[in-house]
């Protein structure tokens, strides 16, 4: 059974057709990466699945349900959890604090006007083992928007984690990022998708990200579906290759 | 019956016509600039007190052509040395700064032209009315409705035709893009500001031969603006146009039934527009979450 | 580990100086009056900044909240029954259910636009006091009443008949108010409000409904904003249509600008300096609107972060 289930999704802005009709099925405990040159759609795609947009036509399915139209707090509490392009974190609270708001969600305490003592324990033990996961104990009560580029990633991909999502959504989680930081969250990502078997769909710009981590790739050329495969068989793809080097050869 | 709800009405629509010139002003600079203008309403005063001061050596039209003007220069100054500086900060400050300055605006005026009621004298022939059937149809309510219609008229065709008004346009839809288009932001956002203080002007002008002067004649006009860029549309200046001459008719027809409910009429409207379409009647969409 | 020290000997300090206020006031040309002001004024400014500071959403209609509390407390010892505890319930009542239904209709608007709307709403009640002159006197303000000594059954306590007593009745109603505060803000659903503040996309997408949580910070902050109002009025014996007008508003803001709004005590600070500066402004000259216009001003350039955001920043540097 797939735990998510794209069927037919288009998305348009007045005559613009950011997404048309593209398909998609995630297995449980797959990495699927989702691929194209700049403007293909990628983001507007990864925005209906995670709820920031409602698609004009198609259907959504997460775990057999229909969440097309489900808001994005009600997806977290299904089991979608995302990050985001530009990292979005709680800059002006600590590394521990940004973990800790999660966690209490996850926990359904976040109404609660105040915590047992035992409560206050196990958040803290929760929000303790995530930093030791990530590695970023040393840093916890740091100001998050104080750290670098790559530990906030850390810290906003470790947010998500928090939610104990059955789904993850991660938008080019290395941009703008230099090599060493690109290695180290690429390890992170991998090292969470096995320990917790996670399904996860990435959006990727960069291909050794891609192919390092993926097991399946999805290609969007013009708001369609180009290609899909294993990684492999997609840098061996003709039409791939030509998109690619089209559309940078334009840019370039 | 007919004639008092006629009446009531157009009464309603010149007082709309006022709200949509001061709302219009307040609409273009906080949709270009982010700022609510919270001392449109002393502009306004400042219109109106300084044609006062210049009818008698300019006469009437004098006035009318130059106050409105020089209230745009202050406009322009003020924006330069104060108000530039908040861009780009928490909008928090500038409400702060702009309220500042409503308070200043109204004490400055009252102590230069003093506290009381000064009368504002327009020529005799503009004040008599125009039929004897229909009293309340004096010269000056008709010429009042057809300058503002025509002064909206014109400010749409230096939004729609001029490069000036295309920029301002375009910079209120996405200013990011219209600053690396090598547009100088700053000097849009000074002559935005100055445009949409010399709408105020000019309300002023026309306010005060309506009602007379007094320090606080900004203060009524205010609110009811705010109501209508809400009603009408954020990021819509027709919509705000709409908004300010809706709220107008509704509180003037409101005064024939309930005369006390007339004020809170338009504040009943806004919540039914914020409770049924939050975008407002024109708006658009994203403005709002 | 040494900031919390440090917080805890502030707040002891913070204490030591409201409880003993009415004893050194006069020492800097105050009275007991004055000082109830202060701590009203500073309830009214630090429960703003529940919204303000620690929800991130910006109202500046706050003083309508005020001002129902205050005409609450006075209708209700005026015209239904002769008890001040039972006048501060009701006006915190109507003060609530009047948030309550004005928060739905705004919590989908944000900054410029919130801001907008909530002086827009906050001018109805105002018009409604402004204009109902047979019950609530009109521009004249409401009089005619008084405030009622406190019935315990075994005895009665006159607050109004001392300003010393009734500054310790308004102090032992600020701190609990406080206490409720400064403890919802350290709970999980405190730490949502800090989310949104800081990100309100990553709270929506950490699972946070984000227009839920803003409706219950503004009720919080809009009722215990009303319990200052009505002790405003206890305080005067009368309440002034002024107390619901949008300047009000705008002092509120003012004040916890002032003393800093990103620190829980830094309003209580910006609503005694402004309580004192205007007091002594419009005793000296006819034209303090025009000074605390400027002073307005004046804080948003110079001052922008407050007395306790310069104070941190000269302890960080």
């Amino acid at each position: 059974m797939s735990l998510l289930k794209v069927e037919q999704v288009s998305r348009r802005f007045g005559s613009l057709v950011a997404v048309d009709q593209v398909s998609m099925t995630v297995e449980p405990g797959e990495f699927r990466a989702v691929i194209g040159p700049n403007g293909a759609g990628k983001t507007t795609f990864f925005n209906l699945i995670s709820g920031f947009l409602l698609p004009t036509s198609g259907r959504i399915l997460f775990d057999d349900q229909d969440v097309t139209a489900v808001k994005p707090a009600n997806r977290v509490k299904l089991g979608m959890a995302r990050t985001f392009q530009v990292t979005e974190i709680f800059p002006e609270l600590s590394v521990r604090e940004n973990l800790r708001i999660p966690v209490e969600v996850a926990a359904g305490h976040r109404l609660k006007p105040w915590q047992s003592r035992a409560d206050a324990r196990a958040m803290d033990e929760r929000v303790d083992e995530l930093l030791q996961r990530s590695g970023l104990t040393g840093k916890a009560g740091r100001l998050a928007g104080e750290l670098s580029h790559g530990d906030q990633r850390a810290t906003e991909i470790m947010m998500a984690i928090a939610l104990n999502p059955r789904l993850l959504l991660l938008d080019e989680p290395t941009a703008g990022m230099g090599d060493q930081e690109t290695y180290d969250v690429t390890q992170l990502i991998r090292k969470l998708h096995r320990e917790q078997k996670l399904t996860v769909v990435l959006i990727e710009h960069d291909m050794r990200v891609v192919f390092h981590l993926a097991d399946r790739v999805m290609v969007l050329a013009e708001g369609q579906l180009l290609a899909e495969g294993t990684p492999d068989e997609i840098a061996a793809d003709d039409a791939v290759q030509e998109a690619y080097l089209g559309a940078e050869a334009e840019t370039a | 019956m007919t004639q008092l709800i006629l009446f009531n009405v157009f009464n309603g629509l010149i007082i709309g016509a006022f709200y949509a010139l001061m709302a219009l002003g307040l609409s273009m600079i906080l949709n270009l600039s982010g700022v609510i203008n919270f001392a449109h309403g002393g502009f306004l005063a400042i219109g109106a007190y300084l044609a006062y001061s210049l009818t008698p050596y300019i006469g009437f039209w004098g006035a009318l052509a130059v106050a409105p003007i020089l209230t745009a220069i202050i406009g322009l100054l003020v924006e330069r040395v104060l108000i530039r500086r908040l861009y780009g900060r928490d909008p928090l400050y500038s409400l702060l700064l702009t309220f500042g300055l409503a308070f200043m605006i109204e004490d400055g005026t009252r102590y230069l032209w003093g506290p009381e009621t000064l009368p504002f004298t327009i020529p005799d022939w503009l004040a008599s009315p125009l039929s004897s059937d229909f009293f309340f149809l004096t010269g000056y309510r008709v010429f009042m409705v057809v300058l503002v219609l025509v002064t909206v008229g014109a400010l749409f065709l230096v939004l729609n035709r001029t490069r000036l008004g295309i920029r301002i346009r375009a910079g209120s839809d996405d200013l990011e893009t219209v600053s690396v288009l090598g547009v100088n932001v700053r000097i849009l956002r000074n002559l935005n500001f100055g445009l949409g203080i010399y709408l105020a002007g000019l309300a002023g002008v026309l306010a005060a031969g309506m009602l007379g002067l007094q320090p606080t004649i900004g203060n009524e006009l205010i609110m009811p603006s705010f109501v209508a860029i809400i009603v009408g549309g954020l990021g819509s200046l027709p919509g705000t146009l709409l908004g300010g001459l809706l709220i107008g008719v509704a509180s003037g027809v409101t005064a024939v039934f309930f005369p006390s409910a007339s004020e809170a009429v338009i504040y009943v409207m806004m919540g039914l527009v914020l409770l049924i379409r939050p975008r407002g009647l024109l708006g658009e969409e994203g403005r709002v979450l | 580990m040494n900031s919390t020290l440090n917080r805890q000997i502030a707040n002891a300090l913070i204490w030591a100086l409201l409880l003993t206020m009415p004893y050194w006031i006069g020492f800097v040309g105050g009275y007991t009056s004055l000082a109830s002001r202060v701590v009203v004024l500073a309830l009214a400014a630090m429960s703003l900044n529940f919204l303000l500071g620690f929800t991130g959403v910006l109202s500046f209609g706050h003083a309508a909240y005020f001002g129902i509390g205050a005409y609450g407390v006075g209708m209700t010892i005026k015209y239904l029954a002769p008890s001040t505890p039972l006048g501060i319930l009701v006006g915190m009542g109507v003060a609530a259910a009047a948030a309550a239904i004005i928060g739905t209709l705004i919590v989908r608007l944000r900054s410029v636009y919130f801001a907008m709307v909530t002086i827009a709403f906050g001018q109805v009640f105002y018009f409604i006091a402004y204009r109902w002159n047979a019950v609530t006197g009109g521009d004249d303000g409401l009089s005619g009443w008084r405030t009622l000594p406190l019935d315990f059954g075994i005895g009665k306590l006159d607050i109004a008949g001392q300003p010393l007593t009734f500054y310790y009745f308004v102090l032992a109603l600020f701190a609990v108010a406080v206490g409720i505060m400064a403890l919802l803000l350290r709970s999980p659903f405190g730490r949502t409000l800090l989310a949104i503040r800081e990100n309100e996309r990553r709270a929506r997408f950490l699972g946070i409904p984000v227009e839920q949580h803003i409706w219950m910070s503004w009720l919080i902050s809009c009722v215990f904003v009303s319990l200052a109002g009505t002790l405003y009025a206890l305080l005067n014996n009368f309440a002034d249509p002024h107390d619901l007008r949008w300047d009000q508003s705008g002092d509120f803001v003012i004040m916890a600008v002032l003393g800093g709004m990103r620190s829980f005590w830094g309003p209580l600070i910006g609503a005694a300096i402004f309580v004192v500066l205007q007091d002594y402004i419009s005793s000296q000259t006819e034209n303090w609107m025009s000074f605390i216009g400027l002073f307005f001003v004046l804080i948003v350039l110079f001052f922008p972060r407050g007395v306790v955001g310069l104070l941190r920043r000269k302890a960080a540097s």
